[in-house]
């Protein structure tokens, strides 16, 4: 702001003025910054004094033939017209100069009101819009509101930090409080910042429209030339064109180096993929285990009910008496996890081969989704379906758990259950006799 | 006469000046340092929605090291003990233990995780929201397809990154989504099997997995992504940005504020704002009650359990995917391939190509420094609408499950629903959008040679009855025409405007200008907008 007269003071009185219609007084442009160099290209060689700078492409000759005050800061105006309210910067440093873009700067009075010049057609097609001026830029008040309205929301975000450290130290983290208080503090201490700066620099910091020469992004023809005859002749001189050989076997080390990447890749694991998803943790004769630990007894769920079950592995104490180990840890879960139904008597349509893989109407089927590995855990009683909640493949539990929709397409795989003499459900075969789960590329 | 003669030498330097001087002694920074303080950035509220992006992901990075210092990735089973009541006692993951311990015994732990979750979805939604814009308007055009394919690396990451991140607390939602992302990997024909076991260490779960997600998470995409973004946004102040046409505007120039000051003060305070946004939301909008799912248990799914909302079109496809399994030669394709490996692979090389696509069937091979309005490319535009609804498709679908439970629609109903509109509704919302642009096209040539019709019916002295036509108007200029002119006032005792002397004579000004501050004035007539916009 400091270059700005005050308000309500006059512009000086030649700046634009005298062929202006309106009231000249109130209509002054600033055209500030710097007109480095030319725009011209044709010119761009010369190391032309800043003086010497041709005309800048920008047309704001509609303005200028308008009269307007904005015009008189326009680049159109010709070089060494005196009454141009234009403000040249320091010359741009000469090594530079040449590979310096234009960059020009017009700039809204501090007083009164600029004609704008959008949609003037004269001239051929406009010149870059000047905003008129705000009421910060003409009423002292208004400036001083703006500065003071700034200012609060600047005080507003140190309230924000001050609660932020109140709330983070003294506040109780286990109070519901706790948690929204610290984001709004943040918020405030973060966005009265933010406010304060956008206001900052939307109210008080002068309106400018700068205008800057583009680079042309293609190099010159004879450059071109030049680069790649150097880099030709550095490629000659390597002598790769000429040793054939030092070629060959240069390329031969690199892809062979290059091939080198496979042994951190392969390192990733030492477990092979083998056979290892065929296989789940069920064994022959384990029994059916919930997962707190409850050996399923027949007679244990309702019909219509479910259970959730998991391999209780048999194993053979020292004094010759079997025990049963559950597995439930987190591998086991991953493919061993079954459901366990008990269905009304005679609705169940076994699969050939599969008649007596159930007990009074108890089904075992692997839960995990033979579409994408999902636990398939939602159970329609009426209907008999499991449905995947993760992208809706419907089995039909009466159907050897055929996939009837969504994107699976093959049935769960079924465990063979029998119950033995204490009344305790267990797989009679072992493993499933399919994996089970997601499909692969080595699956048949 | 304000023409100034170039600035004096200052002898007697300050501070700052003495600093910038040794600096210079140094390495030569004046013309350099000029030369990018006077860059032009044009001004136009579509380029902030990249500007939302870049700083999401300073929010990303600041939260995300807060978080790092408490955050334990590993997947050795703990027994928690928390403050938490309801899972005390439970057995557990050190990762999910410690993402608890995060949310409720750190402070500021729970805040700073909601901001960090917030904050990526918020960086992935401005990504493609400003992909949009700068496909729509043609901003990928030549000379920047480069930073286009830049942008659409920066999308596929910055979805990876998002999956990693919300991966990482191993409770049961991100576990199922971990467990598909085994079986996608498992279904890629040949090397499908030995890929999964080589990511996850194993068998799924895996063997000590959480450590590998933690360094992609936190080190190597994060890593490319700062290189990315830093070669993005090289390449834009190399190539200058795009700008609207208007007035003043030539394929040659750009026009709008220069960096020093205002374009870096109000770019810091937009930096501020989307972090106070991002805060306000982290404090007071829950996001992944991870509390509230348990710990990953392979057996254990919720319902209506949802993804992050850039994975869901994934899981739309998915969902709508006919069980198409191919089988035969002793090897399976198995139906999860193609909707969630293939497709994308598809979508984003789609993408990637587009610039280049274009250019090829356009034949059109200029440099363009201008953006085009949506109207004034039907095809990219139809283009666009067709892909966004393919797209919308597939996301809806992410969540019919949802939708069908809302709304009380059979969920089959809601899949079939998907997979045709999968089919039919992109190619309406072609047509639909390409008869548009073309209406708008004619609409504008027909004001521009007739101008605008005025409803006003003229009877001519022959007879014959014409209709009036005003002229169109002059372009709408790119800062609001509101007026609201205010003028020096008089002292309340009409003895100048000088600073007022006494409380009295200050009030009595203020009380004046209450009565008279707003005036209607235009010294270029009743019609010509006058009085500063706010801006």
């Amino acid at each position: 702001m400091s270059d700005q007269t005050g308000p309500g003071t006059p512009g000086p009185a030649g700046s634009g003025g005298g062929d202006q219609p309106g009231d000249s007084a109130q209509e002054r442009v600033h055209y500030a910054g710097y007109q480095g160099e030319p725009a011209d290209k044709s010119d761009q060689d010369s190391m032309s004094s800043i003086f010497k700078r041709a005309k800048h492409p920008v047309d704001t000759s509609g303005a200028a033939v308008g009269g307007s005050g904005i015009s008189a800061g326009g680049p159109d105006v010709p070089a060494g017209t005196s009454d141009g309210p234009e403000v040249l910067g320091t010359p741009p440093h000469q090594t530079d100069s040449t590979r310096d873009p234009e960059t020009t700067v017009m700039r809204t009075g501090d007083a009164g009101v600029a004609q704008p010049t959008y949609g003037t057609h004269a001239g051929g097609g406009g010149g870059v819009t000047v905003r008129p001026p705000r009421a910060e830029d003409v009423d002292r008040r208004a400036e001083r509101r703006a500065e003071r309205l700034i200012a609060c929301w600047f005080l507003i975000s140190v309230v924000g930090t001050v609660g932020f450290v109140i709330t983070n130290f003294v506040g109780d983290k286990h109070q519901a409080y706790y948690t929204p208080c610290l984001g709004s503090a943040l918020g405030l201490a973060v966005g009265g910042l933010g406010i304060g700066m956008i206001l900052w620099a939307k109210r008080l910091m002068p309106h400018e429209q700068a205008v800057q020469e583009r680079h042309e992004f293609t190099s010159a023809k004879e450059e071109i030339a030049v680069t790649e005859a150097e880099i030709t002749a550095g490629f000659a001189d390597t002598g790769l064109a000429r040793f054939p050989l030092l070629r060959r076997t240069l390329l031969g080390a690199g892809t062979v180096l290059g091939g080198l990447i496979v042994v951190p890749l392969l390192n990733l694991t030492n477990s092979k993929p083998g056979k290892k998803l065929d296989h789940t943790s069920w064994v022959k004769g384990a029994r059916l285990v919930t997962e707190d630990g409850r050996l399923v007894k027949l007679g244990d769920i309702s019909i219509g009910g479910i259970e959730t079950v998991f391999p209780a592995i048999p194993v053979t104490e020292s004094d010759g008496t079997t025990t049963y180990k559950p597995k439930t840890d987190v591998h086991t879960k991953a493919d061993s996890t079954t459901i366990l139904i008990r269905l009304p008597p005679g609705v169940d349509r076994p699969r050939k081969g599969r008649e007596n893989w159930s007990v009074d109407g108890h089904v075992a089927y692997s839960k995990i989704c033979s579409h994408a590995g999902c636990p398939v855990s939602l159970y329609e009683q009426q209907t008999h379906h499991l449905l995947c909640p993760c992208h809706q493949s419907v089995f039909d539990v009466l159907d050897g758990c055929r996939a009837i929709f969504g994107p699976a397409s093959r049935s769960l795989p079924q465990l063979a259950i029998a119950v033995d003499d204490d009344g305790f459900l267990y797989a009679r075969n072992g493993d499933y006799d399919e994996p089970v789960g997601a499909a692969f590329w080595e699956r048949s | 006469m304000t023409t100034a003669s170039p600035p004096e030498f200052v002898k007697r330097p300050t501070p700052v000046r003495k600093a910038n001087r040794a600096i210079d002694e140094r390495f030569g920074t004046q013309a350099g340092l000029r030369r990018n303080l006077n860059k032009v950035f044009p001004d136009h509220w579509s380029f902030m929605i990249g500007e939302i992006a870049l700083y999401s992901f300073i929010v990303l990075l600041l939260t995300g090291i807060y978080l790092t210092l408490f955050f334990d990735p590993s997947n050795t089973e703990v027994i928690y003990n928390g403050s938490y009541v309801p899972l005390k006692g439970v057995e557990m993951s050190r990762a999910y233990a410690s993402t608890l311990d995060i949310s409720f015994d750190t402070r500021a732990g729970l805040v700073f995780r909601q901001i960090h979750h917030w904050a990526a979805l918020v960086f992935v939604a401005s990504i493609v929201v400003h992909l949009f814009r700068v496909f729509f308007t043609g901003a990928y055009r030549k000379p920047r397809e480069v930073n286009w394919l830049i942008g659409v690396g920066l999308l596929i990451l910055a979805i990876l990154e998002g999956f990693a991140g919300y991966s990482l607390p191993d409770d049961l939602l991100s576990g199922t989504g971990l467990r598909i992302a085994a079986s996608i990997a498992q279904s890629i024909p040949i090397i499908g099997t030995w890929a999964s076991f080589l990511v996850f260490n194993g068998e799924f779960p895996g063997d000590n997995f959480l450590p590998r997600l933690y360094v992609i998470h936190i080190l190597l995409v994060p890593g490319v992504l700062l290189a990315l973004i830093g070669a993005h946004m090289g390449i834009l102040w190399h190539q200058k940005h795009t700008d609207f046409p208007g007035p003043g505007k030539t394929e040659h120039n750009v026009v709008g504020h220069r960096v020093f000051p205002v374009f870096a003060v109000k770019s810091g305070g937009f930096f501020m704002m989307v972090f106070a946004m991002l805060a306000l939301l982290g404090g007071l909008a829950q996001i992944n009650p991870i509390w509230m799912f348990g710990p990953y248990d392979p057996s254990k799914v919720s319902s209506a359990s949802q993804p992050d909302w850039y994975i869901g079109f994934l899981d739309g496809s998915t969902r709508l995917m006919p069980p198409w399994e191919f089988r035969g030669l002793g090897h399976t394709v198995p139906a999860v391939f193609w909707p969630t490996a293939v497709l994308p692979g598809i979508l984003f090389t789609l993408l990637a190509l587009y610039p280049f696509l274009e250019a090829r069937f356009t034949g059109d091979t200029k440099s363009y420094n201008l953006l085009q309005r949506p109207r004034e490319a039907p095809t990219r535009t139809a283009l666009g609408a067709m892909s966004i609804s393919f797209y919308l498709v597939l996301w809806i679908s992410g969540g019919n499950d949802v939708i069908a439970k809302t709304f009380s629609i059979s969920l089959n109903a809601m899949t079939w629903a998907g997979r045709i509109g999968l089919i039919i509704v992109p190619p309406i919302a072609y047509a639909v959008t390409k008869k548009i642009c073309l209406a708008l096209q004619a609409k504008d040539a027909e004001v521009e040679h007739h101008g605008i019709e005025t409803g006003i019916i003229r009877q001519l002295p022959s007879g014959e009855f014409v209709e009036d036509h005003r002229p169109k108007p002059t372009p709408v200029p790119d800062h609001p025409l509101v007026t609201n002119d205010r003028f020096a006032l008089p002292s309340a005792n009409g003895h100048g405007d000088g600073d007022g002397k006494g409380l009295a004579r200050r009030a009595g000004k203020a009380v004046s200008g209450f009565f008279v501050e707003e005036k209607e004035t235009g010294p270029g007539g009743p019609s010509a907008p006058v009085g500063g916009g706010k801006h």
